[in-house]
């Protein structure tokens, strides 16, 4: 098997006595896109958290493209290719749509520390180029901590992008969004999978969604990896049936 | 309200294009140029006063409307650019005589670097924390600071400060030194508003309103907050390093956590959601002081009864207030606009 893009090995992580993480080893190959599963409290957004420097792992490796990522603080992460979003929208209220985007495209295109140069000009075509993908120009103007929860949550989606990213980081992307705005949520990031080969892993308790929009599902409980598989390999698997699926009827 | 925003066509103009900074500072600068003419070299002075103080409190608005943290040591940079100053000026004028003017502005340069500085220095620890950790640790450090000046006698003359900075001739002119300083405080207003616009004046914005998503956008935060801090440092210097030739003199109280608290008063007063509001707090408040102590010693009581009804009734200072009415008569603007429209529109499909 050929190297993926991300290589996870003998990941741990225990807060006090209790292990979230357990000697997880997983990969994704480029292009892919898959999905975490996985009951409350199950370690999913620990084992994001570790992945991208949010938390040291106790133990075990992280490889990005080839570049051991282990331990690296959130920035450096963020400036090899892997952008998140987060699963509470966490956007900056205080500043307009557009000026939200733009600020993520400017520290991706590292040009914070240029003191003199107009915010404005710097970074204007990928700023919009992003408001058009997630269907933000005509809201762009408006402060983001007064839009209403679904435009918020796409408001992160769209910080998240800033940049193309090489590896999207998802946490319940259509978590408090409606029925159509999670389905276009999810169509867009399809789209970015397919158009764009932009590799995505996303979590989410909807397995409508789950099942319909990954190619490759995890299955975590108590930190540690249950199954992994095609959707059909995971909806056969006993004990997957036994810890999460069966509650959702499937 | 609507017929005053048509009237007022280049401040509206101004507004669009800037916010309620751009037709205010327009505003403040007109009736800065014109200060002189008032009767009295007494006005000048306070008018020299008001530009100063407003400089410190714009500077430690980058910390606080910008970045979102309070300090309670600002003044220790102010303070510190002072006595650089008026350290330098000491050792440069002639032990009976005036100073040359070159040797003048040399003593005034010196001012901002050595504040800068000291904020590298005291900056490296306070960024590593936020929110009352990152204020206490502020305090600590002025008070630290304070002290040093206070009790090295030696070197700072300690509590008895230093006199006699007496400007060159042309400077001593009440009137020419208002002018001086309002170019020093304009081209530093300018440089300021210039960095607030910037890629790492909205990076600032980012660590304000959510400083773990700002990491994740791949901002270093605390580098950002610490070259922040230093810029804070320097233009507070600028401010003191004007300080020293303005009342003569610098003593050690200017590094002290009341001075740092006149920043933050000016802020509140004015606003810390705009970039000139610390000015407008600036001059409320120096005007006032001028005028109550003509009147009555009761001047502590008076300034703490207004911060008590701006933290109250204006939390977003005088210019908030302002700037909450205009934009709340913009949309009810838009709102009409938009209805007579669809009114007209239905009206037309009338047969």
């Amino acid at each position: 098997m050929n190297s993926g893009i991300l290589e996870v090995s003998g990941l741990e992580k225990h807060f006090g006595g209790v292990y979230v993480t357990c000697n997880v080893n997983f990969s994704m190959q480029e292009g892919e896109q898959s999905a975490i599963i996985g009951p409350n409290g199950a370690g999913k957004s620990t084992f994001m958290n570790l992945l991208t420097g949010y938390h040291r792992p106790d133990a075990g490796k992280v490889v990005f493209a080839g570049r051991d990522i282990t331990g690296m603080p959130p920035h450096r992460v963020v400036r090899c290719g892997i952008s998140r979003a987060f699963q509470v929208s966490s956007i900056f209220g205080r500043m307009t749509v557009g000026d939200n985007v733009r600020a993520a495209v400017q520290a991706q295109m590292r040009v914070t520390f240029r003191l003199f140069a107009s915010a404005r000009r710097l970074g204007a075509e990928e700023t919009e180029r992003v408001l058009a993908l997630c269907g933000l120009l005509a809201k762009r103007d408006l402060m983001a901590g007064e839009l209403a929860q679904g435009d918020k949550k796409r408001l992160e989606l769209a910080i998240a992008l800033a940049g193309r990213p090489r590896l999207l980081f998802l946490d319940e992307p259509t978590a408090g969004m409606s029925i159509e705005e999670a389905r276009s949520t999810m169509e867009l990031v399809d789209r970015l999978n397919r158009e764009l080969k932009l590799t995505v892993l996303f979590t989410e308790h909807d397995m409508g969604i789950v099942f319909n929009h990954a190619r490759r599902l995890t299955l975590l409980h108590r930190g540690a990896i249950v199954v992994q598989g095609t959707p059909e390999e995971v909806r056969a698997n006993a004990t997957a049936q036994k810890v999460y699926l069966g509650e959702h009827h499937l | 309200m609507t017929a005053n925003a048509k009237g007022a066509g280049p401040l509206a103009r101004l507004y669009t294009a800037f916010g309620i900074s751009g037709p205010v500072a327009l505003l403040l600068l007109a009736a800065a140029l014109g200060v002189p003419w008032l009767p009295g070299e007494f006005w000048t002075h306070v008018g020299t006063e008001v530009l100063i103080l407003g400089l410190f409190a714009m500077s430690f608005n980058l910390l606080y409307g910008y970045m979102g943290q309070i300090s309670f040591g600002h003044a220790a940079f102010f303070g510190v650019g002072a006595y650089a100053t008026a350290m330098l000026f000491t050792v440069l004028k002639p032990a009976d005589g005036q100073i040359g003017v070159v040797d003048f502005l040399l003593s005034l340069l010196v001012g901002p670097p050595v504040a800068a500085l000291a904020a590298l220095v005291v900056g490296f620890f306070c960024v590593r924390l936020t929110g009352i950790y990152f204020a206490i640790l502020t305090l600590a450090f002025g008070e630290l600071l304070f002290y040093i000046v206070f009790s090295w006698y030696s070197f700072t003359k300690g509590d008895d400060g230093i006199q006699g900075l007496l400007p060159p001739p042309f400077f001593q002119d009440s009137t020419n030194f208002y002018f001086f300083t309002l170019a020093i405080v304009v081209t530093a207003a300018a440089l300021m508003w210039r960095i607030t616009e910037s890629p790492f004046g909205y990076a600032l914005r980012t660590l304000r309103d959510n400083q773990r998503r700002a990491a994740f956008l791949g901002t270093n935060v605390r580098v950002h907050m610490l070259a922040n801090f230093v810029i804070a440092g320097s233009f507070a210097g600028v401010a003191g390093a004007l300080w020293g030739p303005f009342s003569r003199s610098v003593n050690p109280g200017l590094l002290g956590w009341g001075e740092s608290g006149i920043a933050v008063f000016m802020t509140l007063i004015g606003g810390g959601g705009s970039f000139i509001g610390p000015m407008v707090g600036s001059v409320i408040y120096t005007l006032l002081q001028a005028v109550v102590k003509m009147y009555t010693v009761y001047w502590p009581l008076t300034i703490g009864t207004i911060i008590l009804l701006i933290v109250l009734f204006a939390p977003g200072g005088v210019l908030g207030l302002i700037d909450q009415r205009i934009r709340g008569a913009r949309s009810a603007e838009r709102v009409g606009r938009e209805e007579d429209e669809a009114a007209a529109a239905a009206a037309e499909r009338q047969p």
